[in-house]
């Protein structure tokens, strides 16, 4: 290995440290930063040819579906299938006590939380897949055999209300795993606390408390969590619809007493959105567990699916009641903050909802409480994503305060800014201190969304602008850091192809619609001196390499990383190769293709290999790589007595450990910086809200990928406003029962129901990944929501406590009902 | 779904005769919107042994005019209507609600007849599974009273048992202010009278009776007709309120007046006392404020549909208002 | 209970009689005008321009015969309840719901789906590349087939008149700013090609 190489793997490994700034970006970008259509993946979702696990049909597959609770805490005591089974076309009934189903498998995603019992004969929500699965000829047999079988069912008593539930004398929602109360807190962050709330409290100028609710909201993704599996021989060919392929690779292994890794062959097609969600439900794998069990006994493949109904389960983790009190001076600054949450059924780690307060404010005092309850609704998870709860309480924190001081809150935001209790003086150290330019962030996002949406002509006191239409106005406020939260690691391997010179990514990824497969390849064009339209990826297939997946607002600074290093590290062993001899043997090497030069004498352009003195003497990477003979790379080495030119494999991988965000031990502070407008009109009279406009700054760093960022910032404010305004789900309080488990009466947006949506980017270099980037695609979903509380708050001069804030909620505040 | 048997219906007689001999074990289908999402989910104790495509019955799309009457095939879409020139100048709020309902892709499927022969929508009702047993399925009770009945009727429980749900429908209130006929298979009946909530049926058809036409008279000199609509979405949604209204106006005054509300109630609700209140006035604001608290006078709202009483004053308010124009 | 124990069944309604002749006046008098009896469950479909013959369950929609028997896979099925649109299909010309319509119902109808738009080239296709007017594209063929409805019947389309003909296709990813975009631009090119296609006259 030449010097140049080790430079390179030192340069890695000081990467791997990424609190820091990039110390080695590129000086130009041909494709990073760039516009261009969706080369990846565009043509075959456009014209119908992008294939989903949906769409899979097999020969002779067979269709399951799953027996749904009609309670919502019932025991089965005895189950007949026996008219089911002799309905024609009826091909197996899995039953619930079958002796080959584990009481407990690993299904889930989250090692933390408790393994889960594929086909469970007790349901904890009304609407539970459990008790039966009936394989069939068609999903319309196995449906009706589903109605013939006959249960008889012990119910028991339930709970809806976490505070209601948190009553250590109510009954037990979930018995069989949360024995001592219905209070459970394993895995989620208890309490955070920094400071001494009591003291901020003391020093304040006023303190004002508050309540607030957010009702259960949930994924909708488009297509159903659904999988196919066929088993050839002892090897397990599985068509996963899931957000992380390692995990269900990982968790399929370690089945009927493990399958090794090369024997299962993993389809991963384009997937009908994943936004966390169904794919971290311990029981997404369930289903496909019980598919090999009943593969395995009618020796023909099995495809299980879940109706939409189904598919409401996966709730966000915001669903909760949250108590928040707040200290502060009469000039804006906080003093403490006390937030308690109580929360429905987590699953995943739920951040403390002083979380964002903690990692962008100079707020000295603060305490976070999460209390995790088990109610008889489905599990709660990350769900586009789990910063809802902390970016939830900053939002009202903020907005609040700066209402009871009739201050403009971008005033008020700036002057709060900072990071873990210091101000922002502290916060440039750190920067510097890290070898970044210090940008004040916040401040740069502000100016150009307040351009934009013409903040200063339109903010005026709360209750007092009505328009010439008789509604009245309101303008809101948001910010918070922008976030890149994977803590994880990813891994790809880059590959120049034999025979067209062009670079294929490897690395086996859900595709969820972000477009950051062409984000990897415009980092590996720049990389390697690549044409963008000769760097490819096809993230289904499955070579071994596992990049962070997808977690779109964390994987961008992992894989980013990952993709540099895999490329750096290529484009070293291409000159390497280029200028040195090769393929040394008794009879001698072959010459290289530039004699007489050294790897540093040359470099790529355009996937051409050239002399940097002299790029007369050039030749293209397909030229280089050369076209493989008939019988494959290494045939033909000598015709009649000539040696054929050959290269060897061109082939780097490289890794990136993500340090510096929600690593507990070590966490890097929060430099870019989000900020959010809202504009809304309220109809007085029906309740009615219009959002008429949202305006989005995010500093994400570095902009790679410039149309994918703003599909995120559009199609963030799109899913924000639709779960700020119209979603939730529905129980009958007396019944327990799911009352609006479909498209109908839950209710998303339609393109009717949006507003102009405007969509700035800001790049300070000071985010995690490489040159500076950070992450998007959670961060604005996220926030948009609750900024439609501010902005009501703005036009009726009332606050709203519950989201979603429908009509009713409005009118019940003027006073009107 | 479950199989059944299906069968194309090609005169209005051969219609009537197959639902004759079936019975209620048949189902008519038009658009199909309604029924298919009945069958998949499977909400009622029976299923229908048998369908009846009445769409392969000719000569019932048309929409046609005379100077006494607009005359609209059964099966003549929603789109249609809504495009229709003779509808829009001569029937405004007809247009509009056609307009208004659900999608444009249910529009270009969904007949005007089956859009007021549509079932209701109670989230109760609808469970998969009938997993609600209610009164309309000859079971115990309504499950709105005590369940959440945020988008149910305002006008207490239908004649028949306490039923709380709500008419779904667009085009009944339009139809019902508009002084329309619905001419059927045997009879004429006025829209006013065509609706009506028992077990099972949303209407006054008899069994083997299917709706062939609708007429609506032409509208007297100084008439205007309109049709608002609120609802949480602004496409796909089923109203929470509707408010079709049709005001005559001479020499200033109000010389007729017929205003109905839908989704408040089991069947369309005619604002009788709202067109009390206007009748002979001269609009203004004042006078339509109150109408809309007449509207809403005998009120009876449950736990958590308050809001929509407040909503159909306003909509009742803002129709009157819409027609001085 | 149709077939009832009845000697001459009527191809049409399945109504019984004991005669042959009864069962001649039944048909003359109830299903004159009607075509040749088919086959029960048989339909004649044409699909994306090819002819079918095909024989189907009354149960099956029209999305289920497409994307599950023939495997026309580019239509999606998002809620199976008429409530989404990503089922959509150009059926006699109007854009129509698959999954809200029975199979059995199609007959001598004319079906176009995703992959027919995409194999006549329509600029739509290339537009909603360019413009990035799908993310996860689950929801993306339904738009496609829905927009490519509009621009049949309204060649140049006003943003509004855009949106409205959308409103039934719902989007979870959020892009429906694009499809306006992508639309428009569709639009504004068969502008040109129509007017050089007149010109070249």
């Amino acid at each position: 290995m030449s010097k140049q190489s080790e430079i390179e793997k030192v340069r890695m490994v000081e990467m791997f440290d990424n609190l820091r700034a990039d110390k080695y970006p590129l000086k130009e970008f041909n494709y990073v930063g760039q516009n261009g259509p969706r080369r990846v993946d565009g043509l075959a979702k456009a014209s119908g040819q992008a294939d989903y696990t949906m769409d899979i049909q097999l020969p002779g597959m067979l269709h399951m579906r799953f027996l749904d609770s009609p309670y919502p805490h019932a025991k089965i005591l005895k189950m007949d299938t026996s008219k089911a089974e002799k309905l024609p076309g009826v091909r197996y009934i899995l039953r619930y006590d079958d002796p080959e189903l584990p009481e407990s498998e690993n299904l889930g995603h989250v090692p933390v939380f408790e393994n889960d019992k594929p086909l469970d004969g007790v349901a904890h929500f009304e609407g539970q897949p459990m008790g039966a699965a009936v394989a069939a000829d068609t999903e319309a047999i196995a449906e009706e055999a589903l109605s013939l079988i006959k249960i008889e069912w012990e119910e028991r008593p339930f709970n809806l209300d976490p505070v209601a539930a948190s009553d250590p004398n109510v009954p037990l929602s979930f018995p069989e795993r949360y024995s001592d109360g219905n209070f459970w807190n394993r895995g989620v962050l208890d309490e955070l606390i920094h400071g001494d709330v009591k003291k901020g409290f003391a020093g304040a100028d006023k303190v004002i408390e508050f309540k607030f609710t957010r009702t259960g909201h949930t994924w909708i993704g488009p297509e159903r969590p659904c999988g196919v599996w066929r088993w050839n021989g002892d090897c397990a060919e599985v068509w996963l619809k899931h957000q992380r392929p390692y995990v269900g690779k990982a968790r399929i292994s370690s089945w009927f007493g493990g399958i090794p890794m090369s024997k299962i062959e993993m389809h991963m097609l384009y997937q009908g959105a994943s936004f966390g969600g169904w794919t971290h439900v311990d029981w997404n794998l369930g289903g496909l567990y019980c598919a090999a069990v009943v593969s395995r006994r009618t020796k023909r493949p099995v495809k299980y699916v879940f109706t939409r109904r189904e598919d409401f389960f996966g709730g966000s983790l915001d669903e909760a009641v949250y108590f928040v009190k707040v200290g502060f001076k009469n000039d804006g600054t906080i003093t403490a903050v006390n937030a308690t949450a109580y929360h429905v059924n987590c699953t995943s780690p739920v951040f403390s909802p002083v979380l964002h307060l903690h990692e962008n404010t100079r707020i000295p005092h603060l305490r976070g409480q999460q209390k995790s309850i088990w109610v008889n609704k489905g599990p709660m998870v990350a769900l586009r994503c789990e910063q809802l709860v902390p970016v939830l309480v900053q939002t009202m924190v903020m907005d609040r305060v700066a209402a009871e001081l009739g201050m403009d809150p971008i005033e008020l935001a700036l002057k709060n800014d900072g990071g873990e209790g210091h101000d922002m003086d502290w916060l440039n150290e750190q920067k510097k201190e890290r070898g970044f330019e210090v940008r004040d962030s916040l401040k740069e996002c502000i100016e150009k969304g307040k351009a934009e949406f013409k903040w200063d002509e339109s903010w005026h006191k709360p209750g007092t602008r009505k328009l010439p239409n008789g509604r009245m106005h309101g303008v809101g406020f948001t910010w918070t850091h922008e976030w890149s939260d994977s803590s994880g690691t990813g891994e790809i391997a880059i590959r120049i192809e034999r025979s067209t010179g062009t670079a294929t990514l490897l690395g086996i990824r859900c595709d969820n619609g972000v477009d950051a497969e062409n984000s990897y390849c415009r980092i590996g064009a720049d990389e390697l001196g690549m044409r963008l339209e000769d760097v490819h990826y096809n993230p289904r297939f499955d070579p071994g390499f596992h990049p962070n997946s997808p977690d779109s607002a964390g994987s961008m600074s992992v894989n980013g990383w990952a993709t540099r290093h895999a490329a750096r590290i290529l484009k070293q062993k291409i000159l390497e190769s280029a200028s040195s001899p090769t393929a040394p043997t008794q009879r001698g090497s072959y010459q290289p293709a530039f004699r007489n030069t050294k790897p540093e004498d040359l470099d790529i352009k355009d996937s051409v290999i050239f002399v940097k003195s002299d790029p007369s003497r050039q030749m293209s990477l397909a030229e280089f790589v050369r076209p493989m003979a008939t019988q494959g790379p290494l045939a033909n080495t000598e015709i009649q007595g000539a040696r054929q030119a050959w290269s060897e494999p061109l082939f780097a991988y490289g890794y990136h450990v993500q340090l510096g965000d929600y690593n507990p031990n070590d966490p890097r502070e929060r430099f870019c910086r989000q900020a959010h407008f809202m504009e809304v009109e309220v109809d007085t009279e029906t309740g009615e809200i219009f959002i008429t406009r949202v305006v989005n700054a995010n500093d994400v760093g570095k902009v790679i990928n410039r149309m994918s960022c703003e599909g995120q910032q559009y199609g963030g404010s799109v899913m924000g406003m639709s779960r700020g305004k119209l979603e939730e789900v529905i129980h009958d309080p007396v019944t327990g029962v799911m009352l609006n488990g479909n498209l109908i009466d839950y209710k998303v947006a339609t393109i009717k129901d949006v507003c102009p949506i405007g969509t700035i980017l800001v790049e300070t270099g000071m985010g995690y990944g490489p040159y500076g980037l950070t992450g998007i695609g959670e961060d604005i979903a996220t926030v948009v929501p609750g900024l439609l509380a501010p902005a009501v708050y703005n036009a009726i001069g009332v606050w709203i406590d519950e989201f979603p804030i429908t009509p009713d909620k409005v009118l019940k505040a003027l006073g009107k009902i | 779904m479950k199989e059944f048997k299906h069968f194309n219906a090609y005169s209005i007689d051969e219609a009537v005769s197959l639902l004759g001999r079936y019975g209620d074990r048949a189902c008519v289908i038009a658009g199909g919107t309604d029924l298919l999402g009945k069958m998949k989910d499977v909400i009622l104790p029976t299923y229908p042994e048998a369908v009846i495509n009445i769409k392969t019955i000719p000569d019932l799309n048309y929409i046609t005019q005379s100077d006494e009457m607009l005359k609209i095939g059964a099966l003549t879409t929603l789109a249609e209507i809504a495009h229709s020139e003779a509808v829009r100048s001569r029937c405004l709020a007809l247009a509009e609600a056609a307009c208004r309902a659900a999608s444009p892709q249910i529009r270009n499927m969904g007949t005007i007849a089956g859009n007021i022969c549509q079932d209701l929508r109670c989230w109760y009702y609808r469970n998969q599974n009938n997993r609600f047993s209610c009164l309309r399925k000859k079971g115990g009770r309504c499950y709105a009273i005590k369940g959440d009945n945020r988008y149910h009727s305002i006008f207490g429980g239908s004649v028949s048992g306490g039923c709380m749900a709500v008419h779904p429908s667009d085009t009944a209130p339009a139809l019902i202010a508009l002084d329309a006929k619905i001419k059927t298979s045997s009879r004429m009946i006025d829209a006013q009278d065509f609706f009506e909530v028992k077990p099972v049926k949303t209407t006054v058809l008899k069994t083997d009776e299917i709706v062939t036409e609708i007429q609506v008279p032409a509208p007297p000199a100084g008439t205007s007709s309109t049709f608002l609509k609120f609802a949480l979405r602004k496409s796909i949604d089923f109203p929470i309120v509707n408010c079709a209204a049709m005001i005559t106006v001479k020499d200033g005054k109000v010389a007729g007046a017929r205003i109905c509300l839908n989704a408040v109630h089991v069947v369309p609700y005619r604002a009788a006392r709202a067109e009390k209140v206007i009748i002979g006035k001269s609009l203004n604001e004042a006078v339509a404020e109150e109408a809309g608290q007449a509207a809403v006078a005998e009120a009876k709202p449950l736990e958590h549909n308050k809001y929509m009483v407040a909503v159909a004053r306003t909509l009742v308010k803002r129709a009157i208002l819409a027609c001085t124009g | 209970m149709t077939k009832e124990s009845k000697k001459y069944v009527c191809p049409y309604c399945g109504e019984g009689f004991d005669t042959a002749e009864g069962l001649k006046e039944h048909v003359f008098k109830m299903h004159k005008g009607c075509g040749l009896p088919v086959p029960e469950g048989g339909i004649r479909l044409t699909i994306n321009k090819s002819e079918y013959e095909l024989k189907v369950e009354p149960n099956w929609t029209l999305y289920y015969l497409i994307h599950d028997v023939l495997g026309l896979t580019g239509s999606k099925q998002f809620c199976d309840r008429g409530a989404c649109g990503s089922c959509t299909m150009i059926v006699d010309g109007k854009p129509v719901l698959s999954c809200m319509m029975l199979a059995i119902e199609c007959d001598r109808k004319t079906v176009e789906t995703v992959e027919g738009i995409a194999a006549e080239g329509h600029p739509l296709i290339g537009a909603y590349v360019k413009h990035h007017a799908m993310q996860c594209g689950y929801c993306t063929p339904g738009f496609v087939v829905t927009s490519k409805a509009l621009l049949d019947r309204n060649p140049d389309p006003t943003e509004e008149e855009i949106i409205e003909a959308l409103a039934g296709n719902i989007c979870r990813c959020g892009t429906y700013p694009q499809h306006v975009i992508a639309v428009k631009e569709t639009a504004a090119k068969l502008q040109v090609e129509k007017a050089a296609g007149k010109g070249e006259k």
